[in-house]
């Protein structure tokens, strides 16, 4: 930093960027500690460097660094991966723009840049608290659903338990008849008949008979609901379902509707028109994750327009197929989507819900998922009111098997 | 009332020998209309439903019909507020599940000798 003015060179030592200054040979002239820290070396073992030994894997025409130095075009926030003198990759997010060369030398390159790793980490766990909190939503519905099957079993395993007492107290009533009748005493055989018929007669023995059979058949229907309801949120919740595999589209999107469904009954009513659809490969967790979002977020835009219009709404799920690829349709007549809205509402952080309410998440997360698929998602306004959105997916499943 | 057949089933059952005649309704309209046809004595509803909410149909069963005791039903009790529950009349509140011999000495209570 010799030829800099020492306070010229006491800013770069506060700035918290990492900044290296090229020359038009894309060697190093000035660096500072944030750059040292980043590549891991000392600020003097950088400056006299070409800039292209630290990305040795780059064809060097591909760099926007490159552009900068032959025609003088800025970039920013260009994501790169450099290695460090150890080997070590680090995803880094790269500007630069000209630097004037002095009295006639040819332009040379001011290049900033910052470690990815941690705001990587932050995409990451972003995504996952997205996911946890459309499981609240889910365990919502999911508690809601279970609710009921366990009312009635309780209600019935209990009733079951007084009709046994009933029924003891009956057969307790045999016992004598039928020591009076082995003994061949037909008076107290009588009299013990008389009192047992008297019994059955006063506790309905034929009814509790015939109710126990069915008490305890709705019992196992309710038990086997609740089954359903497990497995089906454990799909969701399973990190298995993250692997690509093929899966049954309008399954995915049952399982969703089955658990959030009951809890959206009392403003909405759910439509189901299921195409015959071909299994295509996708990852059905986060396809799920997907129609979690959307279905909560059509049944919140019909809560809002019902509660203040009043009545009913209607959501519908329609799925087909078209050449090369399923399509999910989710139509709701709510609120409806505001001018402007449209074009941002796949945008990240972007919500219409109070904030506090939402993260702005769903509809973002759903976008990269549906993406990552090698899918399209799209969503409209309906001439009638309320919104539709659509999602395509390819059949044979997203092209490479980059993650999402 | 109750959306819920098996919920209705499992109700009759524990009200059997109560001596009650019990009238079924699968819905809020469908109990407005049970209503209108006879009086009642009590009515006692589940409070999510699809139509208006079990709230609603006892507040314009209060208003139409005030010598009508009225029960609600959730599976969440402490959601509702409990001076929403007496603005409105509610005489009382059975968590879902129930308790058996809690509802029926609940019903015996609101009937008071009826």
């Amino acid at each position: 930093m010799s030829h800099m003015g020492s306070s010229a060179e006491a800013v770069l030592h506060s700035l918290h960027t990492a900044l290296l200054v090229l020359d038009a040979d894309g060697r190093v002239t000035v660096t500072n500690p944030p750059a040292a820290h980043i590549l891991d070396e000392p600020e003097d073992a950088i400056v006299g460097r070409s800039i292209w030994d630290w990305f040795p894997d780059v064809p060097r025409g591909e760099l926007a660094l490159a552009r900068t130095l032959r025609e003088g075009v800025r970039c920013r926030g260009v994501e790169q991966v450099l290695t460090r003198r150890d080997g070590t990759r680090i995803p880094i997010g790269l500007s630069c723009g000209p630097l004037p060369g002095a009295s006639g030398t040819p332009p040379g390159a001011v290049v900033t840049f910052q470690e990815l790793s941690g705001i990587r980490r932050l995409q990451r766990q972003m995504l996952q608290a997205e996911k946890l909190a459309s499981v609240g939503q889910l365990a919502a519905g999911v508690a809601h659903e279970i609710n009921n099957p366990m009312g009635f079993i309780h209600a019935n395993l209990f009733q079951i338990e007084e009709y046994w007492d009933e029924l003891r107290r009956v057969w307790a009533a045999v016992g004598p008849l039928r020591k009076a009748a082995l003994a061949g005493e037909p008076e107290q055989a009588r009299a013990a008949a008389e009192h047992l018929e008297a019994l059955a007669r006063d506790t309905d023995v034929e009814f509790l008979l015939e109710d126990v059979v069915k008490a305890v058949r709705e019992s196992q229907e309710g038990a086997e609901r609740i089954r359903h309801i497990v497995q089906d949120l454990r799909s969701f919740a399973d990190h298995g379902g993250d692997e690509l595999m093929p899966a049954d589209v309008n399954a995915c999107l049952d399982s969703i509707a089955r658990i959030v469904g009951p809890a959206m009954k009392h403003a909405v009513v759910l439509r189901k028109e299921y195409g015959d659809l071909p299994s295509i490969r996708c990852r059905p967790s986060q396809l799920k994750q997907v129609f979690m979002n959307l279905l909560v977020n059509a049944h919140q835009a019909v809560e809002e327009r019902v509660r203040a219009t009043g009545g009913q709404g209607t959501i519908e799920l329609r799925t087909e197929t078209a050449p090369g690829e399923v399509r999910v349709r989710i139509l709701d007549d709510g609120v409806g989507l505001a001018p402007g809205v449209v074009d941002r509402i796949f945008e990240p952080f972007f919500t219409t819900r109070p904030v506090g309410e939402a993260m702005g998440l769903g509809l973002s997360t759903s976008y990269h998922i549906v993406r990552a698929h090698g899918g399209t998602i799209r969503a409209a306004p309906r001439p009638e009111g309320g919104c539709e959105v659509e999602v395509c997916l390819p059949a044979d499943g997203p092209e490479s098997e980059a993650s999402a | 009332m109750d959306d819920e057949e098996r919920i209705l089933a499992a109700l009759e059952r524990t009200l059997r020998r109560e001596g009650y005649r019990l009238l079924r309704a699968r819905s809020g309209d469908e109990a407005l209309r049970l209503l209108d046809a006879e009086p009642v004595d009590a009515i006692l509803s589940d409070h999510k439903m699809p139509g208006p909410s079990g709230l609603e149909l006892l507040e314009r069963a209060a208003a139409r019909w005030p010598g009508t005791a009225r029960i609600l039903i959730s599976g969440w009790p402490e959601e509702i507020a409990a001076d929403r529950m007496r603005a409105l009349g509610i005489h009382a509140l059975v968590p879902k599940p129930w308790d058996a011999r809690q509802l029926r000495a609940t019903l015996r209570e609101v009937l008071g000798g009826r």
